[in-house]
């Protein structure tokens, strides 16, 4: 190829890949709107597991509940005499396991119910509700995957905290629980009788699991937790505070469980695997190295 | 007879990619199932973060060279579909360079373009750039350095050779082969090496092969180690991977070179993936291996690679292709991007094989792609339907190593192996005489 027309082709190709780019880039900013991004961790105080993850190392379901109960008593709404009697109440009316597979979905049907005395009292258009699902060792929630618009956009804001590397098995991580933050204000105005509902899909993957002999691994999940926040006028400025529900509806149920059956690998496997594994390589080793020296187009012989 | 001229190849495939990167964006806005690898996700992210003046391995799982999230930066200002042009405009510069390589070896035209279209119509490469995935780049580059290497332009080559190597570190078992190929006999101080021309005649390419055979590859090596090319290569590749590294060693520190270096080199994965070793991998996983264990782990790649490096060497573009499906399938991690490495030199050799595509080069299209559908039928079993069907797919592997093994056999027999260069008249005459 001359000179000439090698430095042709140079300059056309670049012509072309800047054409490429630019017409690319205009389709791309104009023809498809930028789509709602969920925050992942991104604002200090917002987020309630951030508060547990700042005094703790990791999750555990003791030091969580010491947290729920000592450290968040302090940002229960104080303005509003007697927190209780504004009657709110989340509850778990249905916890599901849906898919099959390592990959499945943890559907959740959360009730939300407030006294309909008390719901002119709250600021209702500047309430969220708080759901935390704590996850077993077995799975994690795949903070990329939760940053899929098409599924996500109900949500204010979705966060994973705790352990979020994919790529340990169970044995190797640490737990890690997911926060959703829902906007309650639309649903407490025009609450019936019954409460209002939200429907949460969290997508779960699970890891891969210790040996077992029977070739499967069972975690169970447990109910998510669940508060709400409204942010109210305060003696000098706007400040937030939490709603629970009363102490002695808090108190989950042993059989408001999923339990999700695992494959795991087999010790009865391990002896006869390796030695077949280092056999077979050791086969194709040699098969690669005989055609090479004696059943290619090489010779070696003296010039 | 194909009649399309190299440009409107092209043209077409350019377009091609345009029109998948744009459904694309669409799919992962629209549908469940997203287009877009999950890596391009961690290099925009990185790129981010890079962009903000923070180290892009504060985002978890990214372990590339911070050059690649450099790349990326536009993404954060211009479009988040940069990249994934970046990436497909390199997809084509390798359909360029294939040309290019073939055209300057004599190959007729015909071959030439139908080597083109192997790769850039392959579905498997195609969707990797337009996915979002780096490799064609790594691709793009590695066919550059063959392109250098045969005009003689050794300087270059080692440049780009130390920036690959730093990049992406699998291209480090191509050091031994070009350290041969940087034969005194070829690459002599100020003239350009002789390329021997491309001949659809098996006899004649024997007679050319057995005229510079020599006693060893080995033997060569030794004897005139020091040449001044060769020093050349060594001093200026080792520089710029040194460079580089130091330079982002000194910008991110120790978590740099663990992810982007030190985690390549002792990966494992005990997660499922096409190598035998996986399931020995997640049964051993909560005890450390021995010694032995990771010794005899190791052999089968060594002596592979070694007697692949100097049975080949001479004929540098074949010996990079064998070496690199020898190296993805005893790898202890081999994930479907890796096929690309060798995908992009296979049009390179084809011109060279006496074997037709009816029957036998159908049979071993057929075999390789049977042996992967299997491996994915078991996975699809264990991951998508929660059967614990570990062993099956771990045989499924072995099948799959058994397949990659038998497949390089025969392409090995149906080489016509030929060195890229010929002896320049007046050594040839000095050494009859």
């Amino acid at each position: 190829m001359s000179t000439l027309q090698y430095n042709r082709l140079c300059f056309h190709l670049k012509l072309a890949i800047l054409w490429m780019l630019f017409s690319g880039a205009v389709f791309c900013i104009h023809v498809f709107a930028s789509t709602t991004e969920v925050e992942t961790n991104s604002d200090a105080g917002k987020f309630i597991m951030k508060s547990y993850f700042e005094n703790y190392e990791s999750l555990h379901d003791s030091s969580f509940e010491d947290f729920m109960a000592h450290q968040l008593s302090s940002s229960l709404c104080q303005g509003i005499p007697d927190n209780w009697n504004v009657g709110v109440r989340l509850s778990v009316r249905e916890l599901s396991l849906v898919g099959e597979g390592s990959h499945r979905h943890l559907s959740s049907s959360i009730r939300l119910q407030i006294a309909a005395a008390s719901i002119p009292k709250l600021p209702a258009h500047l309430c969220e509700v708080i759901v935390i699902q704590r996850l077993p060792l077995g799975v994690f929630a795949d903070p990329f995957e939760l940053q899929n618009p098409h599924k996500h956009k109900a949500f204010r804001d979705i966060a994973v905290f705790g352990d979020t590397n994919l790529e340990l098995p169970s044995f190797q991580s640490n737990r890690s629980a997911v926060e959703f933050h829902i906007d309650a204000g639309f649903n407490i105005l025009f609450m019936q009788n019954n409460g209002t509902e939200f429907n949460l899909l969290l997508p779960l993957d699970a890891r891969y699991q210790p040996l077992d002999e029977s070739g499967y691994s069972v975690v169970e999940i447990g109910e998510p937790d669940m508060l709400m926040r409204c942010s109210v006028e305060g003696k000098q400025h706007k400040q937030s505070c939490l709603f629970m529900s009363p102490p002695n509806e808090k108190a989950k149920s042993t059989s408001a469980t999923v339990a999700w059956k695992i494959p795991a690998g087999m010790k009865a496997h391990a002896g006869f695997l390796s030695v077949i594994t280092f056999v077979t390589a050791l086969l194709s080793t040699l098969s690669i190295v005989y055609a090479s020296m004696f059943l290619s187009g090489t010779k070696v012989s003296k010039t | 007879m194909i009649s399309l001229k190299p440009r409107s190849i092209l043209l077409i495939s350019a377009i091609f990619r345009v029109g998948l990167i744009l459904v694309g964006e669409w799919q992962d806005t629209h549908m469940e199932v997203r287009y877009t690898d999950v890596d391009y996700l961690v290099f925009s992210d990185a790129a981010s973060l890079m962009a903000s003046g923070q180290s892009p391995y504060k985002r978890t799982t990214y372990r590339y060279s911070p050059l690649l999230a450099f790349l990326l930066i536009p993404n954060s200002f211009i479009s988040r579909c940069w990249g994934k042009f970046l990436f497909s405009a390199s997809d084509l510069f390798v359909g360029l360079f294939i040309r290019i390589i073939l055209k300057q070896r004599k190959v007729p035209d015909d071959l030439c373009t139908y080597s083109m279209l192997i790769w850039l119509f392959n579905p498997f490469t195609f969707t990797i750039g337009t996915r979002g995935n780096c490799e064609p780049i790594v691709c793009a580059i590695i066919l550059w350095i063959i392109i250098c290497l045969i005009n003689g332009n050794v300087v270059q080559a080692a440049f780009w050779y130390g920036l690959i190597v730093h990049f992406r570190i699998y291209p480090i078992i191509y050091v031994l082969p070009i350290v041969i190929f940087l034969d005194p006999r070829f690459f002599r101080y100020g003239t350009k090496p002789l390329l021997s021309d491309w001949t659809s005649d098996p006899g004649k390419a024997r007679q050319i092969n057995s005229e510079l055979i020599d006693k060893c590859a080995v033997c060569d090596v030794w004897k005139s180690t020091f040449t001044r090319s060769r020093i050349l290569f060594g001093l200026i590749s080792g520089t710029v991977f040194l460079l580089c590294t130091g330079f982002f060693f000194h910008l991110y520190g120790w978590e740099f070179l663990h992810e982007a270096l030190l985690y390549h080199l002792t990966r494992t994965d005990a997660r499922h993936n096409f190598s035998i070793y996986f399931y020995h991998i997640y049964l051993n996983y909560e005890r450390e291996l021995s010694v032995l264990e990771k010794l005899v782990s190791f052999l089968p790649q060594f002596i592979v690679q070694l007697v692949l490096i100097l049975c080949f060497a001479k004929d540098l573009v074949f010996c990079f292709f064998v070496q690199t499906v020898a190296f993805v399938a005893f790898n202890k991690v081999i994930t479907a991007q890796y096929f690309v490495w060798f995908f992009c030199v296979l049009p390179l050799i084809l011109p060279w094989s006496n074997m037709k595509l009816k029957w036998k080069g159908l049979c071993c299209i057929l075999l390789w792609m049977g042996a992967q559908t299997h491996w994915l039928l078991w996975g699809y079993l264990l991951e998508f339907k929660g059967k614990n069907v570990f062993l099956q797919l771990w045989m499924a592997s072995l099948l799959f190593l058994a397949a990659n093994t038998f497949i390089l056999i025969v392409l090995i027999r149906h080489h016509n192996y030929g060195p890229v260069f010929r002896q320049h008249t007046d050594l040839k005459t000095t050494k009859t005489t």
